[in-house]
């Protein structure tokens, strides 16, 4: 177990977030954190991005404490892209890459010649081989975040965490990012990404982690985890879990509130009415 | 574009083992320096050696630049030069590029880790805690401390003031400036109160100090304020690399192993010091810590944080204001900073209209 999380108590300030929680990263899994708004899987993945200090239990890398390790040198262990980073202004891409090497430099020693490979690489594996002259202030939505991408796989780590990585992205994009996220962990990256999305989740995820109320209230591979009940405990949303046509893993498919209360039975026949638009809302 | 071609191929592989184009490297050592950057700051830096010259030289008691060169080599010929050279304009010019360089430095970093153009220390009430601890010390219990300790003492008051009213230190910056907001207009009304409480003629000698001067400076002053630079810069150095990655926003910092809160801390601490360092010596100067670092992040296009050349602008930026206190041919002899206000105001102005302009205001 690479990256794991024992009797995680997390509060800013108040009430805690998270309490008492335990849970394991599965080793070169891609394990996707699931969750109702405010459920504690941001700050699950901030605590385990080393940005939010525990303030009681511990996060393990590779069996240590996480805090025992220095700043630079657990950074070359998890990389943490987070939901809303800046990118300063008139930096190219290759220059906001390049600072993603940041724990691998000194003071006197800012450049080494592993850079520019990890940097090609990093390049090259997000799709923005010909771009890295380019602006990150110019560039499209789907692309700024490639970028970004980007730069945390030039910091070369095993573990890669993302925060909402499809938030601000149209649905090609997001889908063309969860692909890339998903060919990461096949190269034997551990990835772990917070998303919105269930049915991205279950398509994409090797592991789930399903959290309500700062605990984890499930987990395991989509297709033993994502239930109907499952969905109404924890999201509070009428649905059915159908097998996604094309992947056969699990689909939430969510009852509208007026077809629930127009039929005590025949819930099958109002399924396909329930992806409305003004609806799909519900499953976020 | 430069470093797309290498990018690709083993073409790129092989041509990796030399640091690219951008830093300065040898041996083991390589440090990021872009050519861009280097270009701007020559310029600025034969800027600045011009203004210093014309300072020396021109006006009714000015060295002829040839006596210049001479008085450089050989010292100072005659009673008069050496006068106007090592008692008149030479601590002067000193003290100016000396404080101007700290406040530019002070601001660079200051805007670098609050992430907003308008901040400096003054913004947070440095130099009105200054300017009230000057003014108490002057005209309220005159005989106690001369102005520059006191000023130095409010200045520590008013910056303590913020850091323990805020709740979280310097780490954050919003409440850093929210609490600086407040303790700056605690320190105005103090200098209202005082100007007010004492005669006005004893008052009016207090304006020149609280607008910042320059005129009547010693060789001790200019030693105060380039011991401070001296003191700070190496620590500046130090922790600038952490500077450019906090940049990147709090949470992808310390993703990246800079503790992002710690850093800022410190960059505030230290531009602070540099601010106070000015202060002692010259009073509250305004806007050159503000304008310094907007004027060097337009010089190049590179990201920043643009410390070493906010430095150099800031003192060129002092150098020239004093040109203009010591030879504008206006009445009396205005301190110098209400020509750095003017020229601050001005550039503000200019900044908001472009700005407008462009429809993010």
């Amino acid at each position: 177990m690479s990256l794991a999380a024992r009797d995680l108590t997390i509060s800013y300030g108040g009430a805690p977030v998270l309490r008492d929680l335990t849970v394991d990263i599965p080793h070169g899994g891609f394990t996707m954190v699931i969750g109702p708004n405010g459920c504690g899987k941001s700050t699950l993945v901030k605590a385990m991005g080393r940005v939010l200090k525990p303030g009681g239990g511990q996060i393990l890398l590779h069996g240590r404490d996480l805090w025992s390790y220095r700043g630079r040198e657990a950074a070359r262990h998890v990389a943490l892209l987070p939901q809303n980073p800046v990118a300063p202004d008139g930096i190219t891409v290759e220059g906001l890459v390049r600072r993603g090497r940041y724990p691998h430099h000194t003071l006197l020693r800012q450049w080494s010649p592993a850079d520019d490979d990890a940097i090609a690489f990093a390049l090259e594996r997000t799709g923005l081989g010909d771009l890295g002259g380019a602006q990150v202030g110019r560039l499209s939505g789907g692309q700024r975040q490639r970028a970004w991408i980007a730069m945390v796989l030039a910091q070369q780590t095993e573990l890669l965490l993302l925060d909402e990585p499809t938030t601000f992205l149209d649905i090609s994009h997001q889908y063309e990012l969860l692909e890339l996220c998903r060919e990461l962990h096949e190269e034997g990256r551990t990835v772990v990404a917070v998303l919105h999305d269930l049915n991205q989740a279950a398509r994409f995820a090797t592991h789930l982690i399903v959290m309500s109320e700062g605990r984890v209230v499930a987990q395991g591979p989509p297709s033993e985890v994502v239930t109907s009940r499952l969905v109404h405990e924890v999201f509070g949303l009428e649905c059915d879990v159908v097998p996604d046509p094309r992947t056969l893993t699990p689909m939430v498919v969510p009852h509208t509130r007026r077809a629930a209360a127009a039929s005590l039975a025949g819930r099958a026949q109002n399924a396909p009415r329930t992806s409305t638009i003004s609806d799909s809302g519900n499953s976020r | 574009m430069r470093r797309a071609q290498e990018t690709q191929g083993a073409q790129g592989v092989r041509r990796a083992r030399r640091a690219p184009r951008g830093y300065l490297a040898a041996g083991p050592i390589a440090i990021p320096l872009a050519r861009a950057g280097v270009v701007a700051g020559l310029a600025v830096l034969v800027l600045l050696l011009a203004a210093a010259v014309a300072t020396l030289s021109m006006g009714r008691l000015g060295v002829p630049v040839p006596d210049l060169l001479h008085a450089l080599t050989h010292g100072p010929s005659e009673g008069k030069q050496a006068f106007v050279l090592e008692r008149l304009r030479g601590p002067r010019l000193a003290v100016a590029v000396g404080t101007g360089a700290a406040l530019g430095l002070s601001g660079a970093l200051f805007q670098t880790v609050t992430r907003n153009p308008l901040g400096s220390p003054d913004v947070i009430g440095l130099s009105a805690g200054a300017g009230a601890g000057a003014a108490v010390a002057a005209l309220l219990l005159p005989g106690t401390l001369p102005p520059w300790a006191g000023a130095l003492a409010g200045a520590a008051l008013a910056m303590a003031l913020v850091y323990f009213s805020t709740g979280t230190g310097f780490r954050n910056p919003g409440r850093l400036i929210v609490a600086g907001i407040g303790v700056y207009a605690i320190a105005t009304a103090i200098i209202q109160y005082v100007v007010y409480a004492v005669e006005r003629d004893r008052a009016a000698a207090l304006t020149a100090y609280v607008n910042g001067s320059l005129s009547a400076r010693s060789w001790e002053h200019a030693a105060t304020v380039w011991a401070t630079l001296l003191a700070v810069v190496p620590l500046v150095l130090l922790l600038s690399r952490r500077l450019a990655v906090t940049e990147l926003g709090d949470e992808l910092a310390a993703g990246l192993g800079a503790d992002p809160r710690r850093a800022r801390s410190a960059a505030v601490v230290l531009s602070i010091v540099l601010s106070a360092g000015a202060v002692a010596v010259a009073g509250p100067i305004s806007f050159i810590a503000l304008t310094a670092p907007q004027i060097a992040k337009r010089l190049t296009r590179l990201p920043g944080p643009h410390l070493t050349l906010a430095t150099l602008v800031g003192a060129l930026l002092l150098v020239l204001a004093d040109l203009a206190a010591q030879q504008a041919p206006l009445p009396g002899s205005l301190p110098v900073g209400v020509y750095t206000l003017a020229l601050g105001g001005l550039y503000l102005g200019y900044l908001l209209i472009r700005e407008w302009r462009k429809g993010s205001l």
